[in-house]
């Protein structure tokens, strides 16, 4: 029997975590990307907050195992009928089975002003060089208003504008400059965080440390020369240094057919097995699909395992499960945990929560590495925090 | 003026939550247009309610059927 052509467009979490999974015996994978590295993205907010300086990209071709092919190339179209990826370099691939995951990115021309102020104050969502931006920022703000601002959906990790808050607040505090620094959270939500019960947890911790929040902010333009961040409905918000959280799109490829993909580029998929609308044999796992889950990581990861099973011939389905790390400050954190049939629990803010975020963190480049090691793990933890479980303690 | 109808499918979103796609569809959306979005969370009708009643555009239609809230919004508060 011949071997089944695999190609996964994008080595990052939900790309590596596939090509991992699935047994050579079986397979014939090829990884493509247009970069040689593989970031572990989450680790932007303490480049931003911490002023971190562990590194935080390792090459793609290292953590894939030994027999996975990988090319450094840009996929430039995708013919989703006639099964075949052109790459940039001119290569041809066919394929048997086709997963895309290359993620989402960042978009700055929807809000007037936007670039202007990331090549000020940098952001976390974006790129190292932008996140200690914010490092500097932080550290030469010693009064004023330090603002943090949603500039619109999707982006990746739901509690990172509030992880970014709680951090700053801290950073200021530790430095002895609260009383001078006013820090500002302005969201386009009814809320500071936008699932409810998360919001039950926030909420009073915002309050209790003195962050001032402005909801139904949709974030319009930014006048630098003002400083001044407007909304769609004129509302003003006046800063001294601002970080916006810029709005993501999806995937640059070129797909046929078209109209797999939404308006803002993310690709259509069935939300419990991520078929590609339309086609049996082509998936699109993470950030890059239209699926309405949370953009981050371990939606990627626990897509990446059902589509491995999926194409071994088992029925996986996925359950939307949400696992996300949420640090509160000051050593404290939570997870913003859920599932397709379960709303958010409203999970307490610990220590443990944080460590567990930290460790996690910590183990990540084995964990893309070493499936074998990691899958039994991984299962046992998602099944002793099944949503429906962990509401039946948390009420 | 060309009117649009933008449709949003958030049936089954519990984090970050239906009201994010709302948004979303707002920011790419012009005064005129409509925007139905389908959801299964219960706490999207007050949140659509407190979005209508501070952003100022109009609520047109909310309605449950079989399990899903479809909230239909015309868009004419943008400045």
């Amino acid at each position: 029997m011949s071997k089944k052509r695999v190609v996964i467009i994008g080595g990052g979490a939900g790309g590596a975590i596939l090509a991992n999974n699935l047994p050579f015996d079986e397979f014939d994978v090829t990884v493509v990307d247009r970069s040689p590295y593989h970031y572990y993205w989450p680790w932007l907010l303490y480049v931003a907050f911490k002023g971190s300086r562990k590194p935080m990209k390792r090459e793609i071709r290292e953590l894939l195992k030994p027999g996975v092919k990988f090319i450094q190339s840009g996929a430039h179209s995708v013919d989703l009928g006639n099964r075949k990826v052109i790459l940039e370099n001119g290569k041809v691939l066919e394929y048997d089975h086709l997963v895309i995951a290359t993620g989402s990115r960042p978009a700055y021309d929807m809000i007037e002003g936007h670039r202007k102020i990331v090549e000020k104050y940098g952001d976390y969502h974006s790129s190292e060089e932008n996140a200690r931006r914010v490092w500097s920022t932080i550290n030469s703000l010693k009064q004023g208003t330090f603002a943090i601002a949603v500039g619109g959906d999707p982006y990746r990790c739901p509690p990172s504008p509030l992880e970014g808050v709680f951090l700053a607040e801290e950073f200021f505090r530790s430095r002895g400059l609260r009383d001078k620094v006013r820090v500002v959270f302005a969201v386009p939500y009814p809320r500071p965080y936008p699932a409810e019960p998360m919001n039950e947890v926030v909420e009073p911790i915002l309050e209790e440390r003195g962050v001032e929040y402005i909801t139904f902010f949709t974030l319009d333009k930014i006048d630098e020369e003002r400083k001044v961040a407007i909304s769609m409905e004129g509302e003003e918000l006046k800063y001294d240094a601002l970080v916006v959280i810029p709005p993501h799109v999806g995937t640059d490829i070129k797909i046929s057919p078209e109209d797999v993909l939404t308006q803002d580029r993310f690709i259509q998929a069935d939300k419990f097995t991520n078929n590609i609308k339309g086609y049996d044999d082509a998936f699109v796992i993470g950030d890059a699909s239209a699926v309405p889950v949370a953009k981050t990581g371990v939606t990627a990861h626990l897509q990446a395992t059902v589509v491995a099973r999926r194409l071994q011939g088992e029925d996986a389905r996925n359950n939307g499960r949400t696992n996300c790390p949420f640090d509160l400050g000051y050593g404290l954190g939570t997870f913003v945990i859920s599932d397709y049939n379960n709303p958010v629990v409203k999970l307490p803010p610990s220590r443990f929560s944080h460590m567990a975020k930290l460790v996690f963190a910590a183990a990540y480049w084995d964990m893309i590495k070493y499936p074998e090691l990691w899958n039994p793990i991984f299962d046992a933890y998602f099944e002793a925090t099944e949503p429906a479980k962990l509401r039946r303690i948390y009420v | 003026m060309t009117e649009n109808k933008i449709r949003v499918d958030a049936r089954g979103m519990a984090c970050p939550g239906p009201i994010t796609e709302l948004v979303k569809a707002y920011r790419n959306a012009k005064n005129g247009d409509i925007i139905e979005v389908l959801a299964t969370d219960p706490g999207f009708k007050p949140d659509v309610e407190a979005w209508i009643k501070r952003t100022g555009n109009q609520l047109v239609e909310f309605k449950e059927e079989g399990g899903t809230y479809i909230a239909v919004i015309k868009v004419t508060a943008k400045k």
